[in-house]
């Protein structure tokens, strides 16, 4: 399965520098998956993540061929690259897409698909997979390998992730939550007894509006604005019991690990009946920090890879994903991967006039938290 | 000139050619830009930045360290050859013996100074325009363009074509010893400087040509294949009798002197800790650059010198501002961006304050005698690209006592907007730590938290501070220049001047005042770049500003 076409000139790039035990594998394409090639990519320089996937497919191996499922499927591909002999190449993901495929409808045809929808997608199954195997395994108590102790255990690519009070028994959380799942608070504020109600939820990733000439920070305040609840729109207030105005804001009460940011780019056009790419200029910087949070605003995050939408529309176009490993930045087409330097990353911003040749993207940003800041 | 903001608002419906201040409306005055048949900036590579040169006789009563004068004949004809050379039905008619004739004092240029602001005043003769001399010098793609400041003429009159490479920064002084004066950094690394702006008796051809092909920067890069690494920033010394520095991406400044041949040998040692500061002189008395600063491994995007050429200061891609003490070779005091790279920094004209702009979109301003940030400008929604003290601006209280109480100084960013905003240091609010959730802001009465107090060690890089903890301020106009990212903008004596990425000029006109447009005038009309803004004499104080 292993086709070295593209390897030499990357291995020739890095030279001396290539990472010790790192591998750079290209993606095949099987008609229309570069949706999910590029996540897969992305998924993968997720130091936690593939730590994580790799730990399992140790410990469940010992166990025997369970049935397979996308967690498996997953599993087999990520150890089938981090076990390659060569440095670089092509890797064949058939087996996944397959399970992809079969699982879900949605992706069955070989229409261009959403990436966004796919990672959402994927990382639920997983954590509905891992759920039903820790039932099982409570079930039958002989067995309690491995989701729930991992943990505790070493994260290369970051500080482990501190354990939220509560959090950990109810509802189930499984290592995909540790780097994923945030939560936001939604504080409602009735302006007729100032009562502030919260309600939480969680999340894996933000999905932003963007505008045009604006920046990530800039999207993430307006997400966080406070928006008036009023005329047709009011409040029940249950200390008033009755409608009420009143404000309401969306803050970020636990900053997950590794934030993912989703930028709502196709949006629907009501007087054209359907969706439409918007090619905004949204630029990202390579650091971040939250300034929308309920407390602890200046936790740092780092950027590590783009999922990037190339194409003019919604229902046509190709995904590539540009992802840092080992301070190198590297360009992930299909098969090919290539090294980039950071300073062009403002060509996947996006563009400041309607209508632009550049027609390549940033769609879905992956930063990493480096803890509290120093 | 009605015609030519008719046409603005036929270009661009949706945004306003002025905008409110308390001091009165900024009307758009001029819009500048290249020929369409030049090439959009293909992804970036040749974002626009702006100087400004001003080509005039320099009035003797201007005692600066600048030895060798020319005369005033002399720069004009330079400057008549520069605009004639490009093209020549655009050449301007100077009136004769209009220039050389006139007494050389600071109330002579009352009546230009006055005309150019009223902003619509088509009145004014075009001679008085062009006496003035002042031109806007601005890169885009492979060209570098030179526009008349004060003409209504949209097209420039001369441009200047690379074959090899992107101009991407240049800078002016019209003071420098020998008459060469304008230098332009190539993304090849290249410096050129060319003497055609003032030198009346040369071609119009590069004077010095340094660093050619990146030599330099290869030299000692060991097996990193970059061929030169490409020039950022550029800028003369104050008061440095010829001596300029140039910023590359790699991390590096190089001081050079500019009678010298770029072309000798010149070699550095390697650096042994890239993440080191470290100054090298050049170790043949020959060569030219003459000195290497190393920074630290990354990007240098924006230099800037105080007035007195004393100190520089540095913002990069690490986020660091750095603050040097130019002759010593040290680091007096650094501090980094909320998070993200620093994109832009100056000074203010009394070398107390700096201004850094980044990718967090915020405005920060340092004090350089606490060696710490002390407010933060929250207004841009995207990255600030420009920003600049109004060293033109005053206070009234500021009369007699020689003190500014409140700075004036704008930005711009890549959301397409001008933002004014006051600085009075007196009311700063500094947050409380320990305030209630959410950190709300204490009022000057509450004793500000004791961490705020602290003065930073000297040579030391501050890290981030806490949001918290930091006062934050509030623009006073945000106006919506442009359609596209603005890269820079320029404080002139009668204007703002601001530049899009993609090289499209607009020359806002400052507020018209009632009383003595003569008074404004009397303070020194040399529209330049902050760094050359240092008042001549004491006695001239502009106190043309009040508020009513």
């Amino acid at each position: 399965m292993v086709m070295g076409a593209t390897g030499s000139k990357l291995e020739k790039a890095l030279g001396e520098q290539f990472p010790e035990g790192e591998r750079y594998f290209g993606l095949e394409n099987f008609g229309n998956t570069c949706y999910c090639n590029s996540v897969l990519q992305v998924l993968y320089f997720c130091i936690p993540f593939r730590e994580q996937l790799l730990d399992y497919y140790e410990n469940n191996k010992i166990v025997g061929d369970a049935e397979e499922n996308l967690l498996t499927c997953l599993t087999d591909l990520f150890s089938q690259i981090s076990s390659q002999k060569k440095k670089t190449g092509v890797i064949s993901p058939r087996r996944f897409v397959q399970r992809v495929k079969k699982q879900n409808e949605l992706f069955r045809s070989y229409m261009h698909q959403d990436a966004h929808e796919f990672l959402n997608f994927l990382l639920n199954e997983l954590v509905d997979i891992l759920e039903r195997e820790s039932n099982a395994a409570n079930a039958s108590p002989e067995a309690s390998s491995s989701s729930s102790s991992s943990s505790s255990e070493k994260v290369a690519n970051g500080p482990s992730n501190p354990t939220v009070n509560g959090l950990r028994k109810d509802p189930f959380v499984t290592w995909v939550h540790d780097s994923f799942q945030g939560i936001l608070t939604n504080e409602t504020r009735c302006l007729r007894c100032e009562t502030v109600t919260a309600r939480d939820e969680t999340f894996f990733d933000l999905s932003l509006d963007i505008e045009q000439n604006s920046s990530i920070t800039s999207c993430l305040k307006n997400f966080s604005s406070t928006e008036t609840l009023n005329a047709e729109d009011k409040f029940f207030c249950d200390k008033c019991c009755s409608l009420q105005e009143a404000q309401k804001r969306m803050k970020i009460k636990k900053p997950p690990s590794i934030l993912v940011i989703h930028l709502k780019r196709f949006k629907y056009i009501e007087h054209l009946g359907r969706n439409k790419k918007l090619s905004y200029r949204v630029v990202f910087p390579m650091e971040l920090k939250l300034m929308n949070t309920v407390e602890d605003p200046d936790t740092e995050y780092s950027l590590f890879a783009v999922v990037v939408h190339i194409g003019t529309g919604p229902n046509h176009g190709h995904y590539v994903s540009l992802v840092k490993s080992h301070n190198h930045w590297l360009y992930f087409d299909d098969e090919t991967v290539e090294m980039i330097d950071e300073s062009t990353m403002h060509k996947y911003f996006g563009s400041s006039q309607e209508y632009s040749s550049n027609t390549e993207h940033g769609y879905i940003l992956f930063y990493e938290s480096l803890g509290k800041s120093s | 000139m009605s015609s030519s903001s008719a046409a603005v608002n036929s270009q661009s419906p949706s945004l306003k050619t002025y905008f409110k201040t308390p001091e009165g409306r900024y009307k758009l005055q001029y819009e500048k830009t290249h020929p369409a048949a030049v090439l959009h900036y293909s992804h970036g590579k040749a974002v626009s930045q702006l100087t400004i040169a001003c080509l005039k006789e320099r009035p003797t009563t201007q005692a600066s360290a600048t030895p060798s004068i020319p005369s005033s004949g002399g720069v004009r004809s330079a400057a008549a050859r520069l605009l004639g050379a490009g093209n020549g039905s655009r050449a301007l008619s100077f009136v004769g013996g209009n220039g050389v004739s006139r007494p050389v004092s600071g109330s002579s240029r009352i009546g230009g100074s006055a005309g150019a602001s009223t902003g619509s005043g088509s009145s004014q003769p075009v001679a008085n325009f062009d006496d003035k001399g002042t031109y806007l010098i601005f890169n885009s793609a492979d060209t570098l363009f030179i526009s008349d400041l004060n003409s209504q003429d949209k097209d420039p009159i001369k441009s200047i074509h690379f074959s090899n490479s992107n101009p991407v920064c240049h800078a002016f002084d019209s003071e420098v010893k020998g008459g060469h004066d304008l230098l332009i950094g190539l993304h090849t690394g290249d410096v050129s400087l060319r003497q055609q702006l003032q030198d009346p008796g040369r071609k119009l051809v590069a004077a010095h040509h340094y660093n050619k092909d990146g030599s330099i920067n290869n030299r000692h890069r060991g097996r990193v294949a970059v061929a030169g690494s490409r020039c950022t920033c550029i800028a003369w010394v104050p008061e440095g009798d010829g001596t300029f520095v140039v910023g590359h991406a790699d991390g590096n400044i190089y001081v050079y002197e500019r009678n010298k041949d770029g072309t000798a040998d010149c070699s550095f040692p390697a650096i042994k800790d890239q993440t080191q500061f470290a100054v090298a002189h050049a170790r043949s008395p020959k060569s030219n650059p003459i000195a290497r600063w190393h920074i630290y491994q990354g990007s240098i995007n924006s230099l800037s010198f105080s007035s007195d050429g004393t100190c520089l200061a540095t913002v990069g891609r690490d986020g660091y501002l750095r603050v040097f003490d130019f002759a010593k070779d040290q680091l007096k005091f650094g501090g980094r961006s909320y998070y993200g790279a620093l994109l832009c920094c100056a000074w203010s004209s009394d070398g107390k304050y700096i201004l850094t702009g980044g990718e967090d979109d915020l405005v920060q301003v340092w004090s350089t005698e606490d060696r710490k940030i002390v407010a933060c400008g929250e207004g841009h929604n995207s990255w600030v690209s420009g920003v600049a003290f109004d060293s033109y601006w005053s206070t009234p209280n500021s009369e007699g006592t020689g003190e500014n109480v409140v700075y004036r100084f704008g930005s711009v960013g890549q959301d397409t907007q001008l933002l004014l905003w006051d600085l009075a240091m007196d009311e700063i609010v500094v947050p409380l730590r320990c305030g209630p959730p959410g950190g709300s802001p204490t009022f000057n009465s509450g004793s500000p938290a004791a961490h705020w107090d602290s003065v930073c060690v000297v040579g030391s890089l501050q890290p981030s501070p806490s949001i918290r903890d930091v006062p934050k301020i509030s623009p006073l106009v945000a106006h919506r220049a442009h359609v596209d990212p603005l890269s820079e903008l320029i404080f002139t004596n009668e204007s703002v001047v601001t530049i899009s990425r993609e090289g499209h000029i607009k020359i806002w006109m400052r507020p018209r005042h009632a009383e003595s447009n003569e008074s404004s005038s009397s303070e020194a009309v040399v529209p330049t770049a902050s760094v050359k803004d240092r008042p001549t004499t004491s006695s001239i104080k502009n106190s043309s500003f009040s508020y009513k």
